[in-house]
């Protein structure tokens, strides 16, 4: 982590200040993804007792758990939506379990809601945190008029549901167009990267 | 919640995505027609419907036509909320029509006049000794096929809508169309006779294959005419709106 880089620490006490119902923007360098993590899922939602679905559109799932396992942070509360390791189609590709679901592709966004809103159904935990790890991976595949409609209603839907949304960016990949997307479905920004 | 003065009241589904499409529920003694092609979780919606019934407390009725109602139970979704005791006390019950047809002596392929008005009767006697509330046919398309002419399927369905209406009972007839049929029924009365009509379909975008629902009409209440996106899951169906920005048409 370089010094101007925010901590993982630094990165939950934000998060740890914001009500139920909020989305939180967090943009990051793709050289503080470990804090991030650390920050948000095991310092902010473990350390709550909340259920985590984890909607993975950049790496697999799989990957990320080994990411997880090695960084010693707890998985039990952790439930994917993996949207990248159907259209791998390789050896690599996740398995569904009851931790793991697969959407198709990431181009199904109804989908990847529709998964969400099944787990947020399912799961007996008062708080729930939904991460959406990268809007930048979305939009490799989607273009932005569907990818800002697809925010807006499911960030409408999670507050409804009093779950917390974190989007993450990442800021060498990001354009101006997808940082005001992002900022308008957000009620707070971190910004845990270079510039941060 | 009793409805307002001058207001339907409503069957209310339990899918809660489809309750809020018809601003809470089916207006109450309604007959819809439930229609699109093969894979498309027509069947899945009117068993959900009915069990959400039977959990309320209305006696619901499953008239099995295509497929024979232990096989539909073997392969029902593994929902989170289906309890077998539900068919156990009678709130729910499964009846095969092929057995119905054996019973009233109907073996011919087509159906006569006076064969209708005995099956309208034998439907109409069993929902109301079962005290039924939700009745569903699946599928009011094969019924069709041994009812042969327009004539004969106009007759059919009005006859059976007015004795469950009377009844106070809500039906879904499920109907099937080919998957490229511009129309909603394979014979062109259903549709035109149903109060309502929830249409479910296969839509390509982009190569992905998408489940919709669709309300077209729906006598008595104001609805969404939005298409939306559903998943079978074991807690339901779900629906979340099409996204237009990827819309096709």
């Amino acid at each position: 982590m370089s010094p101007d880089q925010m901590s993982a620490q630094k990165i939950a006490a934000e998060l740890l200040e914001m009500p139920p119902a909020s989305a939180i923007s967090l943009q990051m360098s793709v050289d503080n993804y470990l804090d991030v993590i650390r920050g948000v899922l095991d310092l902010f939602a473990n350390k709550r007792e909340m259920d985590t679905i984890y909607v993975t559109a950049t790496i697999s799932s799989d990957a990320i758990k080994r990411v997880l396992e090695a960084l010693d942070i707890d998985t039990s509360r952790i439930y994917f939506v993996d949207c990248i390791s159907h259209i791998m189609m390789g050896g690599t590709a996740a398995q569904q379990d009851d931790h793991t679901t697969l959407v198709e592709s990431p181009t199904m966004l109804e989908n990847l809601m529709l998964k969400v809103e099944y787990l947020i159904r399912r799961s007996q935990s008062k708080d729930k945190l939904v991460v959406i790890d990268s809007i930048n991976s979305l939009a490799i595949h989607n273009n932005n008029w569907i990818l800002s409609e697809f925010l807006h209603i499911l960030v409408s839907g999670l507050r409804s549901r009093e779950a917390f949304t974190v989007i993450l960016s990442v800021e060498e990949h990001s354009t101006a167009d997808i940082n005001n997307m992002v900022s308008l479905v957000c009620d707070h920004g971190i910004r845990a990267g270079k510039e941060g | 919640m009793p409805p307002k003065t001058g207001e339907r009241d409503r069957c209310a589904t339990g899918l809660e995505g489809l309750d809020t499409i018809l601003y809470g529920g089916i207006p109450r003694s309604n007959t819809i027609l439930l229609t699109g092609s093969c894979g498309t979780g027509k069947t899945s919606l009117a068993l959900e419907f009915l069990i959400h019934g039977a959990q309320r407390g209305e006696n619901s009725l499953f008239v099995s036509v295509t497929e024979n109602s232990e096989k539909l139970l073997t392969n029902i979704i593994p929902y989170k909320f289906f309890d077998r005791s539900l068919i156990k006390s009678g709130r729910l019950v499964f009846v095969d029509l092929p057995v119905m047809y054996e019973r009233l002596g109907m073996t011919k392929a087509e159906l006569s006049m006076e064969e209708i008005e005995l099956l309208v009767a034998g439907i109409r006697d069993l929902a109301e000794e079962l005290g039924t509330k939700r009745l569903v046919i699946d599928s009011i398309t094969s019924v069709c096929y041994k009812l042969k002419t327009s004539e004969k399927i106009r007759d059919f369905i009005l006859k059976l809508g007015k004795s469950l209406s009377d009844l106070n009972c809500t039906t879904i007839l499920v109907g099937e169309v080919p998957a490229d049929s511009t129309s909603y029924s394979s014979f062109g009365v259903e549709e035109a006779i149903a109060d309502g009509i929830i249409l479910m379909a296969n839509m390509e975008r982009r190569g992905d294959l998408l489940r919709t629902l669709q309300v077209i009409k729906m006598r008595g209440t104001m609805h969404s005419r939005a298409k939306y996106v559903l998943d079978l899951t074991p807690m339901g169906v779900l629906l979340v709106p099409l996204l237009k920005g990827g819309s096709t048409v």
